[in-house]
């Protein structure tokens, strides 16, 4: 098995609370992965870190056998990152955010212009790409935050949520552009909170919790008999109780 | 009476929303905590300081009494329809749209929201000094009993004038554009403050008395001048203006409601998009590669995003202004007053280069995960500088040319023009430096007040002062001799600053490449 992804003793802080305690992670190449896990279990941390946007306090993280914090030259350029939150360029256009990231990673002009157009074309957002990225959707900034991604033609791909407020239509587009990627080859990493997603999509899974792996491995190993859903809530140890309290909620009681 | 009662309640519940508000806005931050315990001994300062000033112009002759009182009122009104549109978005008591989904009738929503706008430090402490008008102007017990209602009335005038414009333009200021547009207003708004200034260094024929007189002469019959007349006359005159006023003010009253009603159920049109951009045909002049792909994005930012356009616009009025005042203070004072504008001009464009970073805020991660080495970063900084360059080069050219006409040898615009330059480029490379050393966090929203994230204000004084300060001592060499005269030396201040700029970015690089990490985290701080 080649590893696209392996971190050790990945670790981080913040204060006194341990966001990231430990974390093995390991994805193999040309596999689509699901990082999943409940809020707050270090899944964002550990994708910052993994893509050199936060400074871990202990560990080491390769890609491709490269260390991305001691030799960044033969990372960086083999890596797209949609991190969470969204915050892009706002005051360009989807068409100037594509031509500038290409730029940034010395494509030539005429090379970029061609890869936006069609990227633009693909994400179905052609009609809106002269138009600033602040007044874009939430799945429109999705789209081209992707595509700015995907421009450079990464090897291995990071995305924080990329599901997340989209609406079907363009998380289908999401999922067809990513079938295709992985498809080829290359590496999808991914966190979600949708089960049904990540079962469809991956054939490779990690569960968080906590800051901690607590499963990894192929989806089918990781869910065994059960749905992903049901072996999630048993790794992650939270089945609740929703049956107690609340008995004034319902057609029972009066609106007030 | 049990409607009453329930108005009452709701009222008191509005009241508490409000102080809840500010006590939540304070948990845990000390220094937000000590901001707001400054701010409260400020107002209360403000509060005794401007009801005993006003309580003063008893000494002075009636009529010019009555005057300052008028001009106050007003002053009062105009201040209290500016300053929440400055500032809205902080205080969530002021967003009607917050409250559409409660069960409460448009009456509760209006007195509600009056009682919670007149809570808070600075409305009691406009309260208090508007008082002071009684103790200004008032003659005799009527004067002090209809003073009474007319400074309650002028409060309350103060209070719906400005609930009905932010409710009406409540709609604007949410979408992207409305704020945009009120950004650049706020920076007139505060040159407009410098005008009376402005004027009498102009040296105009303005002799003081005859300002207010005439002045008071056309506000006397404005609503707040009204107040102001009812107190000093304090006879049956005064009652008339007393219920003129109580008209204007339930008229404006009835007007908030109606358009608080229409603003409730008015969508939110924030997310709806906006125009489209031309694409820029300037790219195709520009450097290839990573530098001309910084310098395109730095232009479009510049002219697109209001902060980048406040501050341009700021550096050049500014400028404006002291070329004016250095050439009417008495005697010419040769090449100094055709360099030393043009040098501050530059002086405070470069200062916007030490927090270079400060308006990427949190999409920095875009350039941090492309760059692979401190050469990277030197480029973007250099296209940074580039991009300033090509704006700032004829723009202090401009002010050079325009400051040695008024000092009256054209002469001097070339070497004032080189001296900015080369100030421009020593200004650059310091900022380079203090951007990845102490960079921080520039607020979405920008308002007159504030320049930081919170907790990060001493950060940025610190950063622009260091700035400035490492800027004029590196400066020194080349730029004291021309403003004492030496011209010739000029000639030697493009390549200074050139070398420095230089110096700035690679040392810029080296240092900053591997703080990448800490520049993202302080630059995008929830603001």
């Amino acid at each position: 098995m080649v590893e696209a992804v392996r971190t050790q003793g990945l670790f981080k802080r913040f204060g006194q609370q341990v966001a990231v305690g430990g974390v093995d992670l390991v994805v193999p190449k040309g596999s689509f992965a699901g990082l999943v896990g409940p809020n707050g279990a270090g899944k964002t941390t550990t994708l910052s870190m993994i893509t050199g946007l936060l400074r871990p306090d202990g560990g080491t993280i390769e890609i491709n056998g490269h260390n991305v914090w001691t030799d960044p030259v033969n990372v960086k350029a083999h890596i797209g990152v949609l991190p969470e939150g969204l915050r892009l360029f706002e005051r360009l256009s989807g068409r100037e955010l594509l031509l500038y990231s290409g730029r940034l990673r010395g494509i030539p002009l005429d090379e970029t212009e061609r890869r936006a157009d069609e990227l633009l074309r693909v994400m179905d957002l052609v009609e809106s790409q002269d138009k600033l990225v602040i007044d874009y959707s939430t799945g429109m900034r999705k789209k081209i935050g992707l595509a700015a991604a995907l421009l450079h033609n990464p090897g291995v791909l990071f995305l924080d949520e990329p599901f997340e407020g989209v609406d079907p239509v363009s998380a289908n587009t999401l999922t067809d552009v990513l079938r295709r990627y992985t498809e080829s080859g290359s590496t999808v990493i991914f966190s979600s909170h949708g089960m049904d997603l990540v079962e469809r999509l991956c054939d490779w899974v990690a569960v968080m919790s906590r800051g901690h792996i607590v499963a990894q491995g192929p989806l089918s190993e990781v869910r065994g008999e059960q749905t992903l859903n049901e072996a999630f809530l048993d790794l992650v140890g939270a089945r609740g109780n929703g049956d107690e309290g609340l008995s004034w909620l319902g057609s029972a009681g009066t609106p007030r | 009476m049990a409607r009453l009662g329930g108005d009452a309640a709701m009222t008191m519940l509005f009241v508490r929303l409000k102080l809840r508000l500010i006590r939540g806005n304070l948990r845990g931050d000390l220094i937000k905590q000590a901001g707001f315990v400054l701010s409260v001994l400020a107002a209360v300062v403000c509060a005794l300081g401007g009801f005993a000033l006003f309580g003063l112009v008893r000494l002075a002759d009636p009529d010019t009494a009555l005057n300052v009182g008028i001009v106050v009122f007003t002053a009062f009104t105009v201040g209290w329809i500016v300053v929440p549109l400055m500032i809205f978005g902080v205080d969530e008591t002021l967003d009607p749209s917050r409250l559409a989904l409660f069960p409460l009738t448009t009456r509760q929503l209006a007195l509600g929201m009056f009682a919670a706008s007149a809570t808070g430090p600075w409305p009691l402490a406009s309260l208090v000094v508007l008082a002071g008008g009684v103790a200004g102007l008032a003659g005799g017990a009527g004067g002090v009993l209809i003073g009474l209602a007319a400074v309650v009335l002028q409060f309350a005038l103060c209070l719906v004038t400005s609930r009905v414009i932010t409710t009406a333009l409540s709609g604007a200021l949410r979408s992207r554009r409305g704020r945009d547009v009120l950004a650049v207003a706020a920076v007139g708004v505060v040159l407009l403050s410098q005008l009376p200034n402005l004027l009498l260094n102009q040296g105009l024929p303005t002799d003081l008395g005859a300002l207010l007189s005439s002045t008071g002469e056309v506000l006397r019959w404005t609503p707040p001048g009204l107040a102001a007349h009812a107190i000093a006359d304090g006879g049956l005159v005064g009652v008339a203006d007393l219920v003129v006023l109580a008209g204007v003010v339930a008229l404006l009253a009835w007007l908030w409601i109606v358009v608080l009603r229409r603003a409730l159920v008015t969508p939110d049109v924030s997310n709806q998009g906006g125009g489209t951009v031309r694409r820029s045909w300037i790219d195709r002049f520009l450097p290839k590669g990573q530098l001309g792909g910084v310098v395109a994005k730095e232009l479009k930012y510049a002219r697109r995003e209001p902060r980048g356009r406040v501050a341009w616009f700021t550096a050049v009025v500014v400028s404006g202004i002291i070329m004016f005042t250095l050439n009417n203070e008495a005697a010419p004072v040769g090449l100094f007053s055709a360099a030393g504008p043009a040098c501050l001009a530059a002086l405070l464009i470069g200062v916007q280069s030490c927090n270079a970073f400060g308006i990427d805020g949190r999409s920095l991660w875009m350039n941090a995960v492309a760059f692979s080495s401190g050469r990277d970063l030197r480029t973007d900084l250099a296209g940074r500088h580039l991009a300033m360059a090509v704006i700032a080069v004829p723009v202090l050219g401009v002010i050079s040319v325009a400051a040695a006409l008024l000092a009256g040898n054209a002469a001097w615009a070339v070497p004032a023009a080189l001296t900015a330059w080369g100030l421009l480029g020593v200004a650059l490379g310091v900022g380079a430096v203090t951007s990845v050393v102490v960079p921080y966090t520039l607020p979405e929203r920008l308002n007159a007040f504030s320049g930081a994230a919170p907790g990060q204000g001493a950060l940025a004084f610190g950063s622009s002062s260091l700035g400035l300060l490492v800027t004029g001592t590196l400066a020194l060499p080349v730029v004291l001799p021309v403003l004492l005269g030496v011209a010739w030396v000029a000639l030697l201040a493009v390549p200074y600053g050139l070398l420095v700029a230089w110096g700035g970015r690679s040392m810029a690089g080296m240092v900053g490449f591997a703080r990448l990490p800490s520049i993202l985290a302080a630059v995008s701080r929830p603001v």
